[in-house]
């Protein structure tokens, strides 16, 4: 009666999955750090927390909660020559509700640009209105991207697709990273989810590093303000709420029309803003975009991504590859921004704060933040919040025509 | 590594052409507001009853009901206690 009583437990339990693959040990011990990281530490814990979940139910055996490869779900090529995939309720049934919902939500690329409508509610074009020549310094920063894409490329460690969207880390933009690697290579999807928002948490640390080893004390102290009073700009905004309500309007309109393969992103940040913007109309949409879609689509991105991340796809050496040129591609970012503004302050009479350069890269407000941080260090009296949030949110755009701009050509 | 070069060049000319738009498309936007809209209008208080306070502090009141109420809630009087 008793016989192989134990031998049937242990088969019962996924305790020999363990002994079998001591790599889900190692994906447990990180699921532990990340939650550690989210909880305590915390930081990005909307995004940290739900991925290193995800991650601790994907590498629990016998489960079955990881994501499955793409290849899985193919049921062969028809007549026509097109692919012919499961249905969502075949892939619920055959490989678990996680699945469903990552191949419903997120591989479809529906989750970052909802996200993005969230975005778009929460983000304030006022400062860069105001500011509008210093929105430029937002596109040097993308040149963070395409240089790790080079240097990416030129390791021979990755194909084009998964050059493009290690490369996208640069852009300090989680929505964007997914969305983009979700469209050229799925399979690093995990690894690069961690490694954006691991840096973009990071930024406290990554821009005063990048600042110090580019910026001069004196550069650091110019004052904008008193910039401003020497040089006043041309013309004051006499009705800043019709500007930030025909804006968004006009510039999407224009900007799609340039880069289609942005639509998505920049299309939904748009509508966000421009529901924000309206105010008491569209108040109830705002916060449906900002609450009630925005808060469940993180949590079921978060938990999706980190259930990519089995051991079998997260432990190999394009994982670190990933994790060193996501530091590259966003330190690189922050310099090229830096590398512009003392370029320009070169020829300009206006002289521009570097630190409006260095927030170029996404990551909205907490690069702004950081930096008038720095600058007030210096002096207590220079507050460079409202110049750094222009080039902040300008970045934003940037970053999302650049993932456009890969897409494009490399789907 | 030829392809990633074109990229890097077609992305980056796209960036700051796309931006460039955004400086212009403000700065356009901005005139014509100025012109064209130079103030903002001032919100019609949803009730005919003429309120005896400040109209900038009744149109502040009218507003947050509104944003409160969603929209449903109307501002019929408003009486200093």
């Amino acid at each position: 009666m008793f016989d192989g009583l134990f031998e049937k437990l242990y088969e019962m339990t996924a305790i020999g999955a363990f002994v079998d693959n001591p790599g889900y040990l190692l994906m447990l011990l990180i699921s532990f750090v990340l939650l550690y990281l989210g909880i305590v530490k915390k930081y990005e814990p909307l995004l940290l927390i739900p991925i290193g979940f995800g991650v601790l139910l994907a590498n629990l055996p016998g489960a079955d909660l990881g994501i499955v490869a793409g290849e899985k779900i193919e049921l062969g090529v028809d007549e026509n020559g097109r692919m012919m995939y499961m249905n969502l309720f075949e892939i619920a049934h055959e490989y678990g509700i996680l699945n469903f919902l990552y191949y419903a939500l997120i591989k479809t690329g529906l989750l970052p640009p909802l996200i993005f409508l969230g975005v778009g509610a929460m983000t304030d074009f006022g400062p860069m209105l105001r500011n509008l020549k210093l929105a430029l310094f937002g596109g040097a920063a993308q040149f963070g991207i395409f240089a790790v894409l080079l240097i990416a490329m030129a390791s021979g460690a990755f194909t084009i697709k998964e050059a493009a969207s290690l490369a996208i880390i640069g852009g300090a933009d989680g929505p964007t990273a997914i969305f983009t690697t979700i469209k050229l290579a799925p399979h690093l999807l995990g690894p690069i989810a961690i490694a954006a928002y691991s840096y973009m948490a990071l930024v406290p640390v990554i821009i005063p590093l990048v600042v110090k080893l580019t910026c001069s004390e004196k550069e650091l102290k110019i004052n904008m303000k008193q910039q401003d009073k020497l040089y006043p700009p041309k013309y004051t905004i006499k009705n800043l709420r019709a500007v930030k309500i025909i804006f968004p309007i006009v510039l999407g309109t224009v900007v799609i029309i340039l880069v289609p393969s942005a639509g998505p992103l920049l299309g939904m940040l748009l509508l966000g803003n421009l529901l924000k913007e309206i105010g008491s109309d569209t108040q109830r949409l705002t916060t449906a975009a900002t609450d009630y879609i925005m808060n469940p689509a993180t949590i079921i991105l978060g938990l999706c991504v980190g259930a990519t991340m089995t051991a079998d796809v997260f432990l190999n050496l394009k994982t670190i590859g990933i994790v060193v040129g996501g530091f590259f591609a966003f330190a690189l970012s922050i310099a090229s921004g830096v590398l512009l503004v003392k370029l320009f302050n070169l020829f300009a009479k206006k002289k521009i704060n570097p630190l409006c350069g260095a927030t170029g890269l996404s990551a909205v407000p907490m690069a702004s933040r950081v930096a008038n941080d720095i600058s007030t260090k210096y002096d207590p009296q220079n507050h460079v919040l409202q110049y750094c949030m222009s080039s902040n949110v300008s970045g934003v755009i940037g970053s999302a025509v650049a993932a456009g701009v890969l897409i494009k050509f490399l789907m | 590594m030829g392809e990633a070069v074109f990229l890097m060049i077609v992305g980056m000319v796209t960036v700051f052409t796309v931006l460039l738009l955004v400086v212009g498309i403000g700065n356009v936007i901005i005139r014509f507001v100025n012109r064209f809209l130079p103030e903002e209008v001032a919100a019609k208080p949803a009730t005919s009853a003429a309120p005896a306070i400040n109209p900038n502090v009744y149109s502040a009141i009218c507003s947050a009901v509104s944003t409160v109420t969603g929209g449903k809630g109307t501002v019929v009087d408003v009486k200093k206690l």
